[in-house]
C-alpha cells in the first residue's frame, strides 16, 4: 500500500482541491463562520480591533511539544494577546510541498483545531496551494488574526518606564533548544519540550489582576535578550537584568553548557516578557504562578534611566556588565 | 596573628599593591571575565590583557582560504566547530562560501565528522582541526577511528597549536599569566613550573565565577610578595601529570612543526601536523593544496591586540568597519575574541 | 579557548561514556581516562572526557583562600 500524499492536482483548484478542503480542513475547522464564499463576514461588535499576521516555516515541522500547526495558531494568538486583544478570528494559508503525506497534514490540521479551540479563536477562512517538489520545505503556514482590544488596556514596546519591573511568564529558551536538538545532528539527548502554547488565557488573567501593564511581548525569535533590547530602544530606557533570577530549565542549561549557547537568545513560543509598575509586579507574579502555562514566571529585572537603549546585567558575583547585543546565526561554540 | 578573612572578591577590590598586567591566555577566560563583569571590580593598577588563546582568533587567513578552496573547488563537505564559519578569509569566509554552494556541517566533536563520513561514503569529508592541547586529542582520535574503519573519504585540515613556545613568545607581555585550565588538564603543570623557574609568574585558573575570582586573588596576593610564583588554582581538574593517555595519543598521531599565529607570526615548534603514518588523512596532501598566503586587512590590529600591545579600542576599525556582524579581524569573530568581548560587553572605557 | 563541561558519568560501554549535565545527555569518548565508572564526574571537551574531576568548586577554592 502506498502512502497517500498531497499532489499538484490537490492545488489545481478542481475536484481534488475540493476533496482536500472537505476532508482535511473543513473536517477540522468547521464552525458557523467558516466560509465557502470568497471572504468571511464577521461581527466584531463595538470598539477597536487588533490585527496581526505571521508566516511559519519550521524545520522539522514536528517537534517535541507541538508541530507547525499548533505553532501557527499560537504565534498569531499570542501576538494579539500581547496587545491586550482577545483573539476572535483567524485565517490560515497553506503552502504544501508536493508529496507531503496526507496523514501528517491531517495531524497538523487537528492540532490547529485543538489549539484554536483552547485559545477561543475561530478559523474562518483558508487557502491551500501546492508547490512542486523542492520548492518549499515540506509545509509553510501563514495565519492572520483579529482580536478585540480589551477596555482600558494599552500595551506597547515604547511604554516601559524607569521604575517598572520586568517579568517573564515562564522559563526561557525551551522552544529554541528543542528545535536545535531536533534539527542539528548533535547527538544530545534531553527531555526538553517546546513551550509552544496559546497565551490569551495567561494574558487575560494578568489583565484581571491589573490593567496597569505597560508592555507585553512575545519572546519568540531571538529570545528574551532580543526582546529586551527592542524594548530598551523603543522606550528609550535602560534595562537592568538580574542574571540569577532568570528561570531556566535544568536540561536547557545542560544543552547550553555543552554548546556554549545562552538561553537568553533562544526562541520561546509560549513565554512572554511583561513590564509593569513595581507596585503591581508581585500581584502579577502570584497570578501567573497559578496559570497553566506560567508556573515558572519570575521577576527578572527592572527598567532604569541608566544607559537608555542598553541592557545591563547584574551578574552572579554582584558586578555589572552589558548584555551582548544579539545578532547573527546561532553557532555552537566549542573551542 | 589574625589572618585576613576577606573574600576573593574583596581581596581583588581592595588590592593596594604595585601596578601589574595579567594576561588571561585562554579565550574562555576572556569570555567569562567579561560575562561576569570581573573587570569592573579591578582597581586601576590592575590591567587584564586578553591573550592569544582563542583558536579562531589565531588561525591565519590562509587557513580559511584553504578550507574555502576544499569546499568550492574540491566539493568536500567541511565539518567544523561553529565559530570558524564566520572568520574572514582573503576573499570570503566559509559562511559566504556556503552562499556559493559550499557544504558545511557544524559538529560538536570531530568524532561526529567521522560518523558523517561513514554515512556518506561518496562524499569527501574534511574536518577543520584547530585548537590547542585540549582539542587536539579529539582530532587524533578521529583520525585513528577513520583509519581503523578504513574510511577513504575522511581527512583533517590541521592547524592545531601548542602552548609552551607561545608562552615563551609572550613572556614579556605581562607580569603574570592566568594559564588555561583545560590545556593543563592535558599537559599537566610542568610548563608553568618551568616558567616560574625562568622568573615568569602565573596561576592555572578554572572557569567558574568562584574559581576565576580565587585565581585572581591568589595572583594579586602572591604578586605583592615580589617573587616569581606558580600556583595551581584548578586542582579539581588539573594534576601535575595531566592526562598521560591524551599526551601519548597526540605523540602517536601528530608531530611538532612551525606554525603561523595570526598576529604573532610564525612561532617555531608551536604547531602540529600529522605524522607520516597518518598522511592519508592529511587534506593538504590528499587534495594537493597549493601553498596559500592569506592577506588580512592591513587596517586590522588583531596582532597587537593579541600581544597586549594595544587595546581593541585603539584599533582604527574597531566598532566602525569592524563589528561582530561584519568582522574584519578574527578577534571580532569569535565570542571569545578580545575585540568582540570589548565591543559586546563594553561597559568599561 | 576550550569550553569544558563538567558532567556526571551515567553509563559506560565500549570505550564510550554517557554523560549527564543537568538533564542533557550525550555519548562521549572515555578512551583517554582509565577506570571510569558511573557516578564519576568528568570534564568534557569536544566530545571527549579529558579529566576525572570533583564536581564542586567550593573545597578547592576554600583551600586556596586558606593558603593566603
Amino acid at each position: 500500500m502506498t502512502e497517500k500524499v498531497v499532489t499538484l492536482a490537490h492545488g489545481a483548484g478542481g475536484k481534488q482541491t475540493s476533496e482536500l478542503i472537505e476532508q482535511v480542513f473543513k473536517a477540522h475547522f468547521s464552525n458557523p463562520e467558516f466560509t465557502s464564499d470568497d471572504a468571511a463576514v464577521l461581527d466584531v461588535g463595538e470598539g477597536q480591533i487588533a490585527m496581526s499576521t505571521d508566516g511559519f516555516i519550521v524545520s522539522p515541522y514536528e517537534f517535541n511539544g507541538g508541530n507547525i500547526g499548533k505553532l501557527s495558531i499560537c504565534g498569531t494568538v499570542n501576538d494579539l494577546a500581547c496587545m491586550g486583544a482577545k483573539p476572535l478570528y483567524l485565517t490560515c494559508s497553506f503552502i504544501i510541498e508536493e508529496g507531503f503525506p496526507l496523514d501528517k497534514l491531517e495531524e497538523i490540521a487537528s492540532s490547529m483545531e485543538k489549539t484554536a479551540r483552547e485559545a477561543g479563536v475561530k478559523i474562518v477562512a483558508g487557502d491551500t496551494k501546492v508547490a512542486g517538489k523542492g520548492q518549499v520545505d515540506h509545509i509553510f503556514i501563514t495565519t492572520t488574526g483579529i482580536g478585540k482590544l480589551q477596555k482600558d488596556v494599552r500595551t506597547s514596546g515604547a511604554a516601559a518606564k524607569p521604575g517598572d519591573a520586568i517579568l517573564v511568564t515562564g522559563d526561557i529558551g525551551r522552544h529554541g533548544c528543542t528545535i536545535l536538538l531536533a534539527r542539528e545532528n548533535l547527538g544530545i539527548e534531553a527531555d526538553i519540550k517546546s513551550d509552544c502554547a496559546p497565551l490569551w488565557g495567561t494574558v487575560a488573567s494578568m489583565l484581571e489582576t491589573t490593567k496597569d501593564i505597560h508592555v507585553i511581548r512575545d519572546a519568540t525569535r531571538g529570545g528574551v535578550g532580543t526582546v529586551l533590547y527592542e524594548i530598551a530602544a523603543e522606550s528609550q530606557a535602560g534595562v537592568r537584568l538580574y542574571s540569577e533570577a532568570l528561570p531556566v530549565d535544568g536540561a536547557v542549561k545542560g544543552v547550553c553548557g555543552m554548546l556554549g549557547l545562552d538561553p537568553l537568545y533562544l526562541a520561546n513560543e509560549g513565554t512572554m516578557v511583561v513590564i509593569a509598575p513595581k507596585e503591581v509586579a508581585d500581584a502579577l507574579l502570584q497570578t501567573l504562578r497559578q496559570g497553566k502555562y506560567s508556573k515558572n514566571a519570575a521577576i527578572i529585572g527592572e527598567i532604569t534611566d541608566v544607559m537608555p537603549g542598553k541592557v545591563i546585567v547584574k551578574t552572579e558575583i554582584g558586578s555589572e556588565t552589558l548584555l551582548p547585543q544579539p545578532g547573527g546565526e546561532l553557532l555552537p561554540r566549542i573551542c | 596573628m589574625e589572618k585576613t578573612k576577606k573574600t576573593a572578591k574583596e581581596l581583588i577590590q581592595d588590592y593596594d599593591g604595585p601596578h601589574l598586567r595579567i594576561m588571561e591566555v585562554c579565550g574562555t577566560h576572556t569570555h567569562e571575565i567579561f560575562r561576569l563583569g570581573i573587570r569592573k571590580l579591578l582597581p586601576p593598577q590592575v590591567e587584564l590583557i586578553s591573550g592569544p588563546g582563542c583558536p579562531v582568533c589565531v588561525t591565519p587567513v590562509g587557513y580559511i582560504d584553504e578550507a574555502v578552496m576544499l569546499a568550492l573547488e574540491h566539493q568536500a563537505v567541511i565539518c567544523t566547530f561553529g565559530d570558524l564559519i564566520r572568520v574572514p578569509g582573503t576573499k570570503m569566509s566559509l559562511s559566504e562560501a556556503r552562499a556559493k554552494g559550499a557544504r558545511l556541517q557544524v559538529v560538536y566533536t570531530p568524532l561526529d565528522a567521522v560518523v558523517y563520513a561513514e554515512e556518506h561514503p561518496d562524499t569527501q569529508v574534511v574536518f577543520l582541526a584547530v585548537g590547542f592541547e585540549t582539542t587536539t586529542p579529539s582530532a587524533c582520535l578521529a583520525v585513528k577511528k577513520a583509519m581503523e574503519k578504513g574510511l577513504k573519504n575522511f581527512s583533517l585540515l590541521v592547524a592545531n597549536k601548542t602552548m609552551p613556545n607561545a608562552y615563551q613568545a609572550l613572556k614579556g607581555s605581562a607580569d603574570a599569566f592566568l594559564y588555561p585550565g583545560h590545556v593543563h588538564a592535558i599537559t599537566g603543570t610542568k610548563d608553568c613550573k618551568k616558567m616560574e623557574e625562568e622568573g615568569v609568574s602565573g596561576v592555572v585558573a578554572g572557569f567558574t565565577a568562584r574559581e576565576l575570582l580565587t585565581a585572581l586573588a591568589v595572583t594579586l596576593e602572591k604578586f605583592k610578595e615580589g617573587k616569581p610564583f606558580f600556583v595551581n588554582c584548578y586542582p579539581r581538574v588539573v594534576t601535575d601529570a595531566g592526562n598521560p593517555s591524551a599526551q601519548a595519543l597526540i605523540d602517536e598521531v601528530m608531530e611538532p612543526c612551525d606554525s603561523e599565529w595570526r598576529g604573532l607570526g610564525v612561532i617555531p615548534g608551536s604547531g602540529q601536523k600529522l605524522k607520516k603514518e597518518y598522511a592519508s588523512c592529511d587534506a593538504r596532501m590528499k587534495f594537493n593544496l597549493p601553498k596559500i598566503e592569506g592577506r588580512s586587512n592591513p587596517a586590522c590590529r588583531c596582532g597587537d591586540v593579541l600581544q597586549g600591545k594595544c587595546r581593541p579600542s585603539d584599533c582604527k576599525v574597531f566598532g566602525k568597519g569592524c563589528t561582530p556582524q561584519h568582522p574584519i579581524g578574527a578577534c571580532m569573530v569569535s565570542n571569545e575574541g578580545a575585540c568582540s568581548a570589548y565591543y559586546q560587553y563594553g561597559l568599561e572605557e | 579557548m576550550c569550553v569544558g563541561l563538567a558532567a556526571k558519568v551515567v553509563g559506560i560501554k565500549n570505550g564510550m561514556a554517557v554523560i549527564d549535565a543537568s538533564g542533557a545527555r550525550r555519548e562521549v569518548s572515555a578512551e583517554l581516562l582509565q577506570d571510569l565508572e558511573p557516578g564519576d564526574y568528568v570534564m568534557v571537551h569536544a566530545g571527549i572526557a579529558i579529566a576525572k574531576i570533583t564536581d564542586d568548586d567550593e573545597d578547592e577554592t576554600d583551600e586556596l583562600m586558606e593558603m593566603l
